[in-house]
């Protein structure tokens, strides 16, 4: 197997490694209140949709530094959107949480949740009308620009990758292929995350809800803290 | 006796709740058990021994900033390496990925490389860079980068 090829493989085993710890961790809150919501509906596809929405967006970013040939051009560019996309994520989170503590009339984005009138209602209702996993791909796409360190040491290869190609295109290629490499080796351990995180008992216990409720609005807070100051 | 499917339900998310637990505790026992750093390389060069050799690492410019192009520049005493060194890039106790610097040589004992420490979101500073002279000779520099 050549060096080339063999590049992708390590990726895949890294995105593999790195799952099970740091993706936990940084994308737990996210598998978590993901479960939560979808609480009278398989979770299976929408987790998977979600992850593959993730991954697309890595896949995204590797074609660039593979273009440009360049980790901190493309870092630069990234910055100040991926840290208010990482506090809108922590709003979210924490809206949420606040909607199942009950101290926010939000209710379960996709059971019985009081009308709200406004943008935040009208989005909610979207939410709550969606039947379709694939309503989740896009969720995992801007989920997916969250800051991760990981992330940029892929994408660290990617734009080496593109130095040493011979066009543009062909290392936008091989770095987007990194990219998804790695994203697709992340997907194992958050699947196995949301498993844990979809069981029925879980899901059902309503004290267990609003503790899960409590947990959200941390992890939202923490998210929207970190990255306002990132 | 037939297995009742509903204990085997129950006993596969207790293991995976299990397994995902020891996952996550590993990880924050890990990162709460930080070593203290042995090289203060927004001060100057650091020095370590590898082997019967000394290795003197510095990192330009200053102050060294993550998500940044940094030029490594590691200087070996003693016996000449027979190939340049690499130098591998990582947090302890937090997997990051593979990040390499390839150095290439500038005299007998010199060698530089360009390099970017990236920027972890939880706000840890401390990284490692483990100048690897062959399969056996290495050396450990911990140190802090600014964001």
């Amino acid at each position: 197997m050549s060096a080339i090829e063999s590049i992708y493989l390590v990726f895949l085993g890294t995105g593999f490694t790195v799952g099970f710890g740091h993706c936990i961790g940084m994308c737990g809150p996210i598998v978590f209140t993901l479960s939560l919501q979808l609480k009278h509906r398989p979770s299976f596809f929408p987790h998977l949709f979600y992850n593959l929405g993730r991954t697309a967006t890595y896949a995204i970013l590797g074609a660039a530094a593979g273009w440009m040939g360049s980790f901190t051009r493309l870092a630069s560019g990234l910055g100040g959107m991926q840290k208010w996309i990482m506090a809108f994520a922590g709003l979210v989170i924490a809206l949420l949480g606040l909607g199942m503590t009950g101290w926010l009339p939000l209710g379960r984005i996709f059971s019985n949740a009081p009308s709200l009138s406004g943008l935040l209602g009208s989005a909610i209702r979207r939410l709550q009308r969606s039947k379709s996993a694939l309503f989740f791909l896009p969720v995992g796409m801007a989920l997916g620009l969250i800051p991760c360190g990981p992330v940029y040491t892929a994408l660290l290869a990617a734009a080496r990758r593109g130095m040493e190609a011979e066009s543009a295109l062909l290392g936008a290629a091989s770095g987007s292929a990194i990219m998804a490499a790695f994203g697709l080796g992340t997907i194992p351990a958050l699947l196995i995350l949301s498993r844990v995180t979809s069981a029925s008992w879980l899901r059902h216990r309503e004290w267990i809800y609003r503790l899960g409720g409590l947990a959200m609005l941390a992890t939202g807070i923490y998210f929207m803290v970190k990255g306002i100051r990132y | 006796m037939p297995a009742c499917p509903k204990t085997h339900g129950i006993l596969f998310r207790a293991v995976l709740f299990a397994l995902v637990g020891l996952f996550s505790l590993g990880g924050a026992i890990a990162q709460a058990s930080d070593p203290e750093p042995n090289c203060a390389i927004q001060e100057g060069a650091c020095t370590q021994s590898a082997g019967n050799r000394t290795v003197t690492l510095n990192i330009l410019p200053k102050p060294v900033r993550a998500m940044q192009e940094l030029t490594f520049r590691v200087e070996v005493g003693g016996e000449p390496p027979s190939a340049p060194p690499v130098i591998d890039l990582d947090m302890p106790a937090m997997e990051m990925g593979p990040n390499q610097v390839r150095l290439r040589p500038v005299n007998a004992t010199v060698f530089e490389g360009t390099g970017v420490i990236v920027r972890c979101p939880s706000g840890k500073r401390l990284w490692s860079a483990t100048v690897i002279l062959s399969e056996t000779t290495k050396a450990k520099f911990l140190f802090r980068v600014r964001y």
